[in-house]
């Protein structure tokens, strides 16, 4: 089982050891912030993981987060979350899995009940109803037209000259195949000082959101650029979690040259030591063609001031997007230079089979999936699982 | 399945499918079979709901099997034209336009997904209504995601609409209530309740979605959608059907490239119109959604309608004519030429107009349509003089050109170009005058 989904190894640092725990360094930890609600989760969450079928390496690492959302501080009333709900999660187990596969419920029933059902009669690679239900699973997933049908292809060849017979390992081939297409490298490379992290894509896909919970599970100390200069109280936004986390933020005035704040944010991180920058950016339409030259701009003045600099490029991609998150990742990369997707919002009725899509056709692998609205919901990708949930293989 | 990325649109497609198929007759089964798994890929590229594909294309089989293929058409453009109609007897064919409570205020409480514009759609919706002519007020219920009151806050004061906020402690039905009954108080008639974005599976969110609705009595509810929404549309929609029984949508992000089959799938599973459309980042993008619209844009066709209708609304068709015959009469000066060009920004973003147009669409995708060179262009003339502009030979003078060229922060170069192609739109225009079919020159932008 590829181990991509620890956070221990996620992020590359030239064999520098983490500090704390390995996921919470001190600047983080801000003291008399443990609630009695946050640690009973994380227990939930270590049954949730032996129950799933994972090694007891898996369940340490699924544990992590609880260590984060304990070392957070108190957060304000905004992020309340309702008793109830709590309830309903401890019920369920909160690890990203049970989480995604909470979300995938209802699907489950109707597409996965159809492929169970499939795979239960399947007999041998000539059944050309069995392929089409997979055909039909793939799409209801966002994986889009081309994607299923070079997959469906190559399972079909494979299982013909494999002469599979049993669904159990028809369906271990699905996903064998699905996690092949998936499989990219995942880590961050935060071996610079500072690191620069850009995070860009279309409005509303949550790149503030995912800095704000990034910044809990980076190693060393984080600054946050407020790049969005366009949105109404985008700049505020990044504040808070700049209050909540406890890393500085460098803004300007609503309206400003987002480049200008990039430049000032490279020139206080070098200045102060820190190790890693998160510049968010504004949201916008890849098909803008002004706005992403503005884009390039911002890429080219961190370029200038830092050499190699941006090291790593983010695109968050709404899990529920379909086949234009395809577009948005091609017009993207193209412009930005893009090292990796965040797929973000995994954690409604969306399959996120557009991931797919996007590792085939455009290249650029998946290395973060958000499947909640809290920090510990963020999750280094692991093709495997993403694969298996495709699947409802659970 | 690769054939598909050579063929943009569907009629192009459905041409390739039924290749040979000529003149009058009747569309053979296997025909029908070829057209139908087009339809049905392009549909799913389009991200409608593969089950509603499913139905979709079973009624055009239906249709198509043994109709008449017409000697106007090809038989791919008939196959079309019956798609297309049944595109918009399912979309419904005329815009869903406000009504309002006869006792005021009405109230109308936006929800949705994290992320799909809620809060600047309350605020554009805002605007649109005080062009009708009333007097809105925006209600902050979104309590989770940090700073959205500040956003709705911001939006309010710049188009200068009250917004009743309470912060974030309150419950948001709590918050309705109490804004609603100020919006009455304060002698506002049209309240919008802005909500914090939920994902369906969160049920507890989704209830409370529920009290907001029971306690808001709203007029209309409306489902805020972005249009790049894929397969999941239809759960999405089911579950707000559900808890917050909204009555129609605003389709969001549609200065977007996506196709929006999404606005498909929810318009029938829920039998829920899209009422508003909602396309830039400006407040003013706001508009009636028109169903009969959206048929082209799922299917790739264009959406001429629109752009005929846009061109309308930004001109004075008779001092159109003034000009045009002026124009044609080889009196074609800067000063047109600029007010041509400011009518033309006006419609919107090129790029998006030039989608607009049927068939263009294919040849445009390598193509670089850029704004800001409309912009150059208008930097230049207007650092003309008055009488430069009403007398372009003037600018043979190469001082005037170095003058200009500063004043427009551009090259000398640049603004030889345009004087020079200037010179040739202005020759095409007297040859059109004379009823003449000129050669098409390039134009400077």
């Amino acid at each position: 089982m590829s181990m991509a989904h620890s956070w221990r190894s996620f992020f590359r640092r030239d064999g520098e050891e983490p500090k704390g725990s390995g996921v919470v360094t001190q600047t983080q930890v801000v003291e008399g912030a443990v609630r009695s609600e946050d640690v009973m989760p994380a227990a939930e969450e270590v049954l949730a993981g032996r129950s799933e079928l994972m090694t007891s390496e898996d369940v340490v690492e699924e544990a992590a987060p609880g260590e984060v959302e304990e070392a957070l501080p108190e957060p304000g009333p905004v992020e309340e979350v309702p008793d109830a709900e709590a309830a309903v999660e401890a019920q369920e187990g909160v690890g990203w899995f049970a989480r995604l596969r909470s979300g995938l419920r209802r699907s489950r029933e109707s597409v996965v009940g159809q492929l169970n059902a499939a795979v239960a009669e399947f007999r041998d690679g000539e059944d050309e109803e069995f392929w089409e239900t997979v055909e039909e699973i793939l799409i209801a997933s966002d994986v889009g037209v081309n994607t299923t049908s070079k997959l469906v292809r190559e399972l079909e060849q494979e299982a013909l000259e494999r002469n599979v017979t049993s669904g159990r390992e028809l369906r271990a081939l699905l996903i064998e195949h699905a996690t092949r297409m998936l499989e990219g490298p995942v880590e961050l490379d935060v071996t610079h000082r500072p690191t620069v992290i850009l995070m860009v894509g279309v409005n509303g896909t949550g790149k503030t959101t995912t800095i704000g919970k990034l910044v809990n599970f980076l190693p060393g100390s984080a600054m946050l650029a407020a790049g969005d200069t366009f949105r109404a109280a985008a700049i505020e936004q990044l504040q808070r979690w700049g209050e909540r986390t406890g890393a500085p933020v460098v803004s300007r005035e609503r309206g400003a040259d987002a480049a200008a704040v990039a430049h000032d944010a490279v020139e206080a991180a070098t200045r102060d030591g820190v190790d890693v920058l998160l510049v968010d950016t504004a949201g916008r339409l890849h098909t803008k063609i002004n706005l992403m030259a503005e884009l390039d701009k911002v890429r080219r003045v961190i370029g200038r001031q830092l050499p190699d600099a941006p090291h790593e490029v983010l695109l968050t991609i709404d899990a529920t997007t379909g086949q234009n998150g395809l577009r948005q990742a091609k017009t993207f990369n193209e412009v930005a230079g893009v090292t990796g997707v965040i797929l973000t919002k995994l954690d409604g009725t969306a399959k996120g089979g557009i991931a797919l899509a996007i590792a085939n056709e455009i290249g650029v692998p998946i290395k973060l999936v958000s499947v909640g609205e809290k920090a510990e919901d963020l999750h280094p990708f692991d093709a495997r699982q993403f694969a298996a949930a495709l699947f409802g293989d659970l | 399945m690769e054939i598909y990325s050579m063929f943009d649109t569907l009629g192009e497609r459905l041409n390739a499918a039924l290749d040979g198929v000529r003149g009058s007759g009747n569309l053979t089964e296997d025909q029908v079979k070829k057209v139908t798994r087009e339809i049905r890929l392009a549909l799913l590229e389009a991200d409608v709901n593969y089950a509603v594909v499913k139905e979709f294309v079973s009624n055009v089989r239906e249709r198509a099997t043994g109709a008449e293929v017409s000697k106007a058409l090809s038989p791919g453009q008939q196959v079309v034209k019956i798609v297309n109609e049944e595109l918009a007897n399912l979309m419904g064919g005329t815009p869903h336009k406000l009504t309002f409570a006869s006792r005021p205020p009405t109230v109308v409480v936006l929800a949705g997904l994290n992320g799909h514009g809620k809060t600047t759609s309350a605020g554009k919706l805002a605007l649109f209504v005080r062009k009708l002519g009333k007097n809105p007020y925006l209600v902050a219920g979104d309590t989770y995601r940090p700073a959205a009151i500040d956003q709705l806050q911001q939006i309010g004061s710049e188009l200068g609409v009250p917004v009743y906020a309470e912060g974030t402690e309150p419950s948001p039905e709590e918050i309705a209530q109490r804004g609603i009954k100020a919006a009455a108080d304060g002698g506002y008639d049209f309240v919008i309740v802005d909500t914090a974005g939920r994902q369906v599976v969160d049920l507890e969110m989704m209830e409370e979605i529920k009290r907001v609705r029971k306690a808001s009595r709203p007029h209309s509810v409306l489902l805020v959608l972005d249009v790049v929404t894929g397969q999941n549309a239809v759960e999405v929609a089911q579950a707000f059907q559900e808890y917050a029984d909204f009555d129609g949508m605003v389709l969001t992000k549609l200065d977007g490239d996506a196709r929006g089959g999404a606005a498909l799938s929810v318009v029938s599973v829920t039998g829920r119109p899209v009422r508003f459309a909602s396309e830039g980042e400006k407040m003013s993008e706001f508009d009636y959604f028109y169903p009969d619209r959206m048929a082209g844009r799922i299917l790739g066709m264009g959406d001429v309608l629109t752009l005929i209708e846009k061109a309308e609304q930004q001109m004075d068709r008779e001092e159109a004519e003034a000009d045009a015959k002026r124009m044609m009469s080889g009196k074609f000066t800067f000063e047109d030429f600029l007010k041509q060009m400011q009518m033309i920004k006006r419609m919107g973003p090129l790029s998006g107009l030039l989608g607009m147009i049927p068939g263009l669409n294919k040849q445009l995708q390598g193509a670089q349509i850029d704004d800001r060179m409309l912009s150059r262009v208008e930097a230049m003339v207007t650092s003309m003089t008055a009488q430069e502009q009403r007398n372009p030979k003037l600018l043979q003078n190469p001082s005037r050109v170095r003058r200009i060229a500063r004043g427009a922060g551009a090259t000398q170069q640049e603004v030889q170009r345009l004087v020079k192609q200037f010179n040739e739109m202005q020759k095409m225009m007297r040859q059109m005058g004379k009823g003449g079919v000129p050669k098409i020159p390039r134009m400077p932008f």
